[in-house]
């Protein structure tokens, strides 16, 4: 037990002390939920709807990012710098070494939701019921499950500057086709046929419903659900792969 | 069966290619072991196989009677890999007590500093910032961390300078005084002789010789007996004798190469040849060695 807390500890301490994760997964979205909710004019119908979805967009765009590149580049490093080989003939169990990372990482997910949040609170006054705050985190919390499978399959390259690289691509590419930088509705008709099937879009959707007044769609569920089994096998199969050399 | 650690009939194979071949030995408590031989002998293979970092093609590996990926052989073993491992993000003085975490009797943390010689500063330094020496010192102490009855290095003192490298063998001794067994790779020969009680010389996958140092070092290295003398004076009477290996004059000296050093001067005095300044010598070891990598080399 102890060990595992202490892994926990050190997992959140190595990402907070993680420039990259400091940047990309708080400065940026909050960098850009200031710019597209105060400097650029998006002529939203309704401003307050507007500042709440776009803070359901920039909060799931963190964690999303955190997910699968903090998490997947930090795999392939431990691998390549021969950590976990090491870790590998300690007592430490294989089980207890991936709860901890997986607990880590859901709380600095929980440490990006609450920041983001509160810039929101500050910088528009975005105003939801308790319920809705607590939902829509929990929702987002929770929802990265897919992205944490993706970040681990990630975390199976062999080397770093790929893993870095490739997901870097994959974060902007589901952002964008997903709607999280511009809601699909402005999008062109293919675009948001194909992004109504993106993980980030059902992701993201979840958490827009939820500051609407509504719950989250079951296709949305189901989706993600579906994306998490797939990566999860896609992992399974390459690990099984790689190991057979 | 107290052997702490066993291999019966090990073989790796990697894509078709034989790298380690038939090796079988077993280590007793307290022994401390050097597995000596060139690059590409099969060293780390065979460390990694103990460690049960990779499965061996054939054979059976085992540690205090059990499986090397048990949570019981965990629990005493430690050891220091040949490829530095460090974890990004975390200081020093974190990882050593995360490290010690995982362990139900580890040593303290100021146990591990005395013994590896880590210094303040490099406990408050991160990983991913320390150089060369003091990742190694950092391994060390990880290695030492559980406080472990078995411990194994990797070609432990690549990276070392020569003062790290002395202070490291000066532990290991008092860890072997301890009673800890010990197993280490090592492409020196002098490391092994100073350091180990028995050396395993590996050579194209295989065991070549098993034995304490003298007994390596009497293997792989000529003994001669070298002597001036007038150069009209003939050499035949000597050549009679066969426990002479081979004759050669160098430098205007004699030099006769034997295993029986005694008794090539018994006939040197008996046949009366009018030797001066003889010397029997033990060619150098490093020399021999090398010759043994080499030949190694060629026949690949």
């Amino acid at each position: 037990m102890r060990a595992f807390q202490m892994q926990c500890r050190a997992e959140i301490i190595r990402v907070t002390r993680n420039r990259y994760f400091v940047f990309w997964s708080l400065l940026m979205p909050i960098l850009f939920y200031y710019i597209f909710t105060n400097v650029v004019n998006t002529h939203a119908p309704d401003q307050a709807a507007w500042q709440a979805h776009y803070l359901m967009s920039m909060t799931a765009f963190s964690v999303m990012g955190s997910s699968i590149m903090t998490l997947g580049i930090r795999l392939v490093q431990e691998r390549t710098q021969g950590w976990s080989a090491f870790i590998r003939i300690t007592p430490l169990s294989d089980r207890i070494y991936f709860a901890a990372q997986m607990a880590g990482q859901s709380f600095i997910h929980l440490l990006s939701i609450t920041i983001i949040f509160i810039a929101g609170a500050l910088i528009n006054g975005v105003s939801l019921t308790a319920l809705e705050w607590l939902l829509s985190g929990l929702w987002i919390l929770i929802g990265s499950f897919p992205f944490l499978a993706l970040g681990t399959l990630i975390g199976l390259m062999k080397k770093v500057e790929t893993a870095a690289g490739v997901s870097n691509v994959l974060y902007m590419v589901l952002a964008v086709a997903g709607g999280m930088w511009m809601p699909l509705e402005v999008m062109p008709k293919t675009m948001q046929t194909i992004g109504k099937w993106m993980p980030s879009y059902n992701f993201g959707n979840g958490a827009w419903e939820i500051v609407r007044g509504g719950t989250p769609n079951w296709n949305n569920i189901l989706i993600l659900i579906a994306y998490s089994a797939l990566f999860m096998l896609l992992s399974k199969y390459i690990r099984r792969k790689q190991e057979a050399v | 069966m107290n052997d702490v650690v066993c291999l019966r009939n090990v073989t790796k194979s990697f894509h078709q290619r034989l790298v380690v071949d038939d090796v079988s030995f077993s280590l007793k408590a307290g022994e401390v072991v050097a597995i000596l031989g060139p690059n590409g002998a099969g060293k780390t293979t065979t460390i990694s196989m103990i460690l049960g970092l990779i499965k061996p093609t054939d054979g059976e590996v085992l540690l205090f009677n059990r499986q090397p990926h048990e949570k019981q052989v965990r629990e005493r073993i430690g050891t220091m890999l040949q490829e530095v491992s460090v974890i990004p993000g975390l200081k020093v003085r974190e990882i050593l007590e995360l490290i010690r975490s995982y362990y139900a009797q580890p040593l303290s943390t100021d146990e591990l500093i005395n013994l590896t010689g880590l210094t303040d500063q490099d406990l408050k330094t991160r990983a991913e910032k320390l150089s060369g020496g003091q990742k190694r010192r950092l391994s060390f102490a990880l290695a030492l961390a559980g406080n472990p009855e078995l411990i194994i290095f990797d070609e432990p003192t690549v990276g070392m300078d020569i003062t790290s490298r002395n202070r490291f063998w000066e532990t290991v001794r008092m860890l072997a005084a301890q009673g800890k067994s010990i197993i280490f790779s090592t492409h020196y020969l002098q490391e092994a002789d100073d350091a180990a009680g028995r050396i395993l010389l590996f050579n194209g996958g295989k065991i070549v010789a098993d034995g304490t140092p003298e007994q390596i070092k009497a293997r792989i290295s000529k003994q001669t007996v070298s002597f001036s003398i007038d150069p009209d004076v003939s050499l035949e009477k000597l050549y009679l004798h066969d426990e002479i290996k081979d004759i050669y004059r160098k430098n205007n000296r004699v030099y006769v190469q034997s295993d029986h050093t005694d008794r090539i001067l018994e006939f040197i005095f008996q046949e009366k040849i009018g030797a001066r300044d003889i010397l029997v010598e033990r060619g150098k070891l490093d020399d021999a060695f090398q010759q043994l990598t080499s030949s190694n080399k060629e026949a690949i």
